[in-house]
């Protein structure tokens, strides 16, 4: 299946020193979840604002539905929602008024969901969105994503700042929107790491605007283990490696590793050395995300995961043609035949971001 | 009367999310609480209330399907089966063991005596084979989460 979100060598930096993105390839198939783990600044928050043609790349490429968001047509930017980390909208507009809005640029605006949403998640329809308080204006940004039924959702932190009953509502709401129709393809990033283990179907770890590692969150929670063992004496026997390790650590007779497991008879050699006793832990993404960060960064391309997620080939888009920002051919998948200046309608609704370079 | 099914999640577990939701259906199925036609779930209703992937319940229910230990009929749901499904005397022994070995690593490590495994394991065989409740006719469930 051709990937709907995919980035190429993607690059970018801010100034002469930082590098935000670097080489990144992503490729994200239709119906997946993906989870974008890393630390502060790893370049998350970047990589979002490309795909979503608020940043020009440096070089590489950064498509979603085929199409580079930075020319993209309204037409196909309408089949896309984003929510930044930075405010909604101007501030005296009330989500009535976003509603009204988004019904003008977005086919297929539902504005009884944006309705039922506001009535759920008790948003006042009426009150200007500068006078919700943190965590209701970031629901009242997902309401508004929500209702412009997506195709895509890119979602960046959507769960900071809310209370933990409101991240249990956004999270219901998103299983809901997996569980509708076409279902959707979302992408976002978080630091709720046990969010993801229930809802993500694949996780990325960026560092330092790199992907350097990827896999699909089942076969990681089925093979991802800590395994330690405890020799006799005061260190291990010479020559003694655990199977399966991806980084080992030797303290005193103590040898752990961060292990891929696939099957527990890999570790039975280690099992029948005289006096050597080996104990295996589960990880949850959290330990393993700690795991991967505690010790000095691994070379890139560390990959645990056969089944890394990546959609084989591809999309290949027919090279474009566009004369000037949203305006294409009619060969042109990614352009479209309106002749309104782009109205960014995506950019529109998601409003304002926050810095660059952040997260 | 409202039957409720009360799941619950580890995420720390490092037991993927579908595996845990067969072995608690398996678990409720061994100790009587689903019946043979029970109604689980829907997947949406499942998939919201523990706020995990749909395709995770999905593959859940498929594979307790392949298990014989649900049916799916079609545009209904997924139901207790009726029948487990016949699998070869050889399968038996070797899932068998595969658990048992489990256990006796467990037990080793946390320095369990053996006797004492035997009368776990005995107590254990017990409380799956309860008496037969007076209700036997099938019902629907919904569920409860749990974290």
């Amino acid at each position: 299946m051709a990937a709907v979100i995919e980035t190429r060598s993607l690059t970018k930096s801010f100034g002469r020193d930082v590098v935000a993105v670097s080489a990144l390839d992503l490729s994200i198939a239709p119906g997946a979840v993906y989870g974008l783990i890393g630390r502060n600044g790893a370049g998350k928050t970047t990589t979002l604002r490309l795909l979503m043609g608020l940043l020009r790349a440096d070089s590489g490429s950064a498509r979603v539905l085929g199409c580079d968001f930075w020319e993209a047509s309204p037409a196909i930017r309408q089949r896309v929602a984003y929510v930044s980390q930075g405010h909604l909208a101007p501030d005296w507009m009330a989500l009535e008024d976003l509603d009204r809005y988004g019904g003008h640029f977005f086919d297929r605006w539902d504005s009884a969901h944006a309705r039922f949403l506001a009535r759920r998640w008790e948003l006042p329809w009426k009150r200007p969105i500068g006078k919700l308080s943190g965590g209701n204006q970031r629901l009242a940004a997902l309401a508004m994503a929500l209702s412009a039924r997506p195709e895509v959702l890119i979602l960046d932190e959507p769960a900071a700042g809310l209370d933990p009953i409101a991240r249990r509502a956004l999270l219901v709401c998103l299983t809901e929107v997996l569980s509708d129709g076409d279902g959707a393809t979302i992408l976002l990033s978080t630091h709720l790491l046990s969010d993801l283990e229930r809802l993500a179907s694949h996780v990325g770890i960026m560092d330092r605007g790199r992907l350097v590692a990827e896999g699909a969150v089942e076969d990681w929670q089925r093979t991802m283990r800590r395994v330690q063992v405890v020799f006799d004496g005061t260190k291990p026997p010479e020559g003694i490696s655990i199977p399966g390790a991806i980084r080992t650590q030797v303290l005193g007779p103590v040898m752990t590793a961060l292990a891929r497991v696939d099957d527990d008879a890999q570790l039975d050699g280690l099992r029948q050395i005289p006096n050597a006793r080996v104990f295996v832990f589960p990880l949850s993404l959290e330990e393993l995300f700690v795991e991967f960060f505690d010790r000095p960064a691994p070379a890139a391309g560390w990959n645990p995961g056969t089944d890394s997620g990546r959609s084989g080939t591809g999309v290949e888009v027919a090279p474009h043609k566009s004369v000037g920002r949203g305006v294409a051919t009619a060969a042109d998948p990614c352009g479209g035949d309106s002749d309104v200046e782009p109205v960014r309608a995506g950019r529109e609704t998601s409003g304002v971001s926050g810095p660059p370079g952040e997260g | 009367m409202i039957h409720r099914l009360h799941f619950q999640i580890d995420e720390r577990s490092g037991v993927p999310v579908y595996r845990q939701m067969m072995d608690q259906v398996k678990y409720y199925v061994a100790g009587g609480t689903l019946r043979q036609g029970d109604q689980l779930p829907s997947i949406r209703e499942l998939a919201s209330a523990l706020t995990v992937n749909p395709t995770t319940v999905v593959k859940a229910y498929t594979e307790l399907e392949r298990d014989g230990v649900i049916e799916m009929r079609h545009g209904k749901g997924a139901f207790v089966s009726g029948r487990a499904k016949a699998i070869t005397r050889e399968e038996q022994e070797v899932a068998l063991r595969r658990s048992a070995k489990q256990l006796v690593v467990e037990a080793t490590q946390l320095q369990v005596t053996p006797p004492r495994v035997i009368t776990v394991v005995r107590e254990e065989l017990n409380a799956v084979n309860p008496a037969p409740s007076a209700d036997e006719t099938p019902v629907k469930f919904t569920v409860v989460p749990g974290r």
